[in-house]
């Protein structure tokens, strides 16, 4: 379970990123936060891994407060809370299979690592994972030779590598097309329903959001303006979210294609 | 579209530069050349005998260069070899040395200032210091011999080579180190798996270009007695023995040109 207490996080230049943020995600959860750039999303995601660290408030992370980690405490929370990025974030010069295992870093000590002496349960976790994302034939292939959306499983396969009990999926879609952009939530839903993995999500799409959210957090400048289960939202509610009126490219198409 | 309409966007193209600039780099320009034909000027008037003079004394100096005696070759070789060896010796200890300097005076991975600045002024510093002067130093301190040669050798590549390795990490690519932070790695971890395969190639290749930057300077160094070849060719142009000379002259041509022919090769396959 994640709670967020009273939590308010200001940059050093003075932006305020998290205004007094409440919130309770349960496990299992499928959450999509949605907002409008520089609402806050991504800031509250990274709060939970402490990519970024709030100023004020409690977070606690399995009744842990996990503002007070250092060091250790910080690399065993990191270990449980998988994250995948816009921008894939996989070293490009390297394969797809060491890109993999480096989710099992958090587990393996830093010299095995350096030496690449992988437990053979690891590689093996690591290749079974690629399949779950249906991406194993591409095994010895650098990273950087596949597309994005092939880029973006192999991310999702590093993170379940990983064995995390949270994901957190900082705009896994922004810069993939409507019919893989469908493919990549479908994979993020499969696996948060078959592993029971409380899955955070932040989209900008209103309808990604609709189809595949459990319970949906609209953010507006820093502040948590509307929490609940998708079955209240209406368009309405992210009209008052996004405090303008829904446009065409808040939409991103394509739900039939896939 | 009609040939009018053409015409009209022809008369309507701006200069590339504004014309403000223009006049000043023209300006510039008729400086900077002006400035070398004074100097020029100068320069032929300190000499006696003008430019004449200096090409009829450089072909007498020439001449007696010609013809090489080849019959030294073998004796200067076991000299050669050891010019190739102070390098690589050299190259190899300040690769080494390089990688925890580089990585702590790169802006990105000590992100703990202080640290950042104290280990780039201390580059600042030996890079300022030239390898001359370091073998004259060395070989005060060392004796005449290889060792002071590649002492001089070790820092003097290693302030290149720190230099430009910090700034490959500091241009590299932070996300997938953000990544690998973001999934439990900590610093080390972070570095092997983020940062080394981003780097890896032009570390190489920097290394490569430093080991023949190495080779020509152990030469120099050579002339002011840090061993190797340039001892030996320091010797013959003492006894004025400028055959001898001409053979070192060409061996040594002919190394450079073929280590830097290789080192190209395998820099091309590496990026």
């Amino acid at each position: 379970m994640i709670e967020f207490k009273n939590v308010g996080l200001v940059y050093p230049n003075g932006t305020e990123g998290l205004k007094n943020v409440n919130v309770k995600i349960n496990d299992g959860e499928f959450v999509v936060i949605v907002g409008l750039s520089g609402a806050g999303k991504s800031t509250f995601i990274r709060s939970i891994n402490r990519l970024v660290t709030p100023t004020s408030g409690e977070l606690l992370v399995d009744s842990e407060d996990i503002l007070e980690y250092r060091g250790g405490d910080l690399r065993k929370l990191r270990t449980k809370v998988g994250m995948i990025f816009q921008n894939y974030n996989l070293v490009k010069r390297t394969n797809v299979l060491k890109n993999v295992l480096a989710g099992r870093l958090g587990h393996t000590g830093t010299l095995r690592s350096i030496l690449n002496l992988y437990k053979k349960e690891d590689v093996g976790l690591a290749y079974e994972s690629l399949q779950r994302v249906n991406i194993a034939d591409k095994l010895y292939n650098r990273a950087d030779e596949l597309s994005g959306g092939q880029q973006q499983r192999v991310s999702i396969a590093r993170v379940l590598t990983q064995k995390p009990s949270y994901i957190l999926a900082d705009e896994p879609v922004a810069s993939l097309d409507p019919p893989t952009s469908h493919q990549v939530m479908t994979y993020l839903k499969k696996i948060n329903k078959e592993d029971n993995i409380t899955t955070i999500v932040n989209l900008h799409f209103i309808d990604m959001a609709m189809e595949y959210a459990d319970r949906i957090i609209g953010m507006r400048a820093g502040e948590v303006v509307f929490d609940g289960p998708v079955s209240e939202v209406s368009e309405k509610t992210f009209e008052e979210i996004y405090g303008r009126s829904i446009r065409e490219d808040d939409m991103v198409g394509g739900a039939d294609e896939s | 579209m009609t040939k009018k309409e053409e015409q009209l966007t022809i008369t309507k193209a701006p200069s590339i530069y504004p014309a403000k600039t223009k006049t000043q780099v023209s300006i510039i320009l008729f400086a900077v050349i002006a400035f070398y034909l004074y100097s020029m000027y100068r320069a032929q008037d300190e000499m006696v005998g003008g430019i004449g003079s200096a090409l009829t004394n450089m072909w007498s100096v020439m001449v007696k260069f010609f013809p090489p005696n080849f019959n030294v070759v073998s004796a200067i070789m076991p000299a050669m070899a050891e010019t190739i060896q102070m390098a690589i010796i050299a190259t190899t200890v300040a690769a080494i040395l390089t990688v925890p300097l580089a990585l702590l005076s790169a802006r990105n991975i000590a992100t703990f200032k202080p640290i950042y600045f104290i280990f780039r002024t201390f580059l600042n510093i030996l890079r300022t210091i030239p390898d001359l002067v370091l073998a004259v130093l060395f070989v005060g301190m060392f004796g005449i011999g290889v060792f002071p040669g590649i002492l001089a050798l070790i820092i003097f590549s290693l302030g290149i080579l720190a230099k430009l390795i910090s700034e490959t990490i500091e241009a590299v690519d932070m996300n997938p180190l953000e990544a690998i932070r973001a999934s439990g790695g900590n610093t080390l971890q972070v570095i092997s798996y983020g940062l080394v395969p981003q780097v890896l190639p032009q570390f190489t290749s920097f290394v490569l270009y430093v080991f023949e930057i190495n080779i020509r300077a152990s030469v120099v160094l050579g002339l002011v007695g840090a061993g190797g070849i340039g001892l030996i060719l320091d010797q013959q142009i003492g006894f004025y023995n400028y055959p001898n000379a001409m053979t070192i002259i060409i061996v040594i041509f002919v190394v450079v040109i073929a280590i830097e022919y290789i080192s190209n090769k395998i820099r091309e396959a590496l990026i």
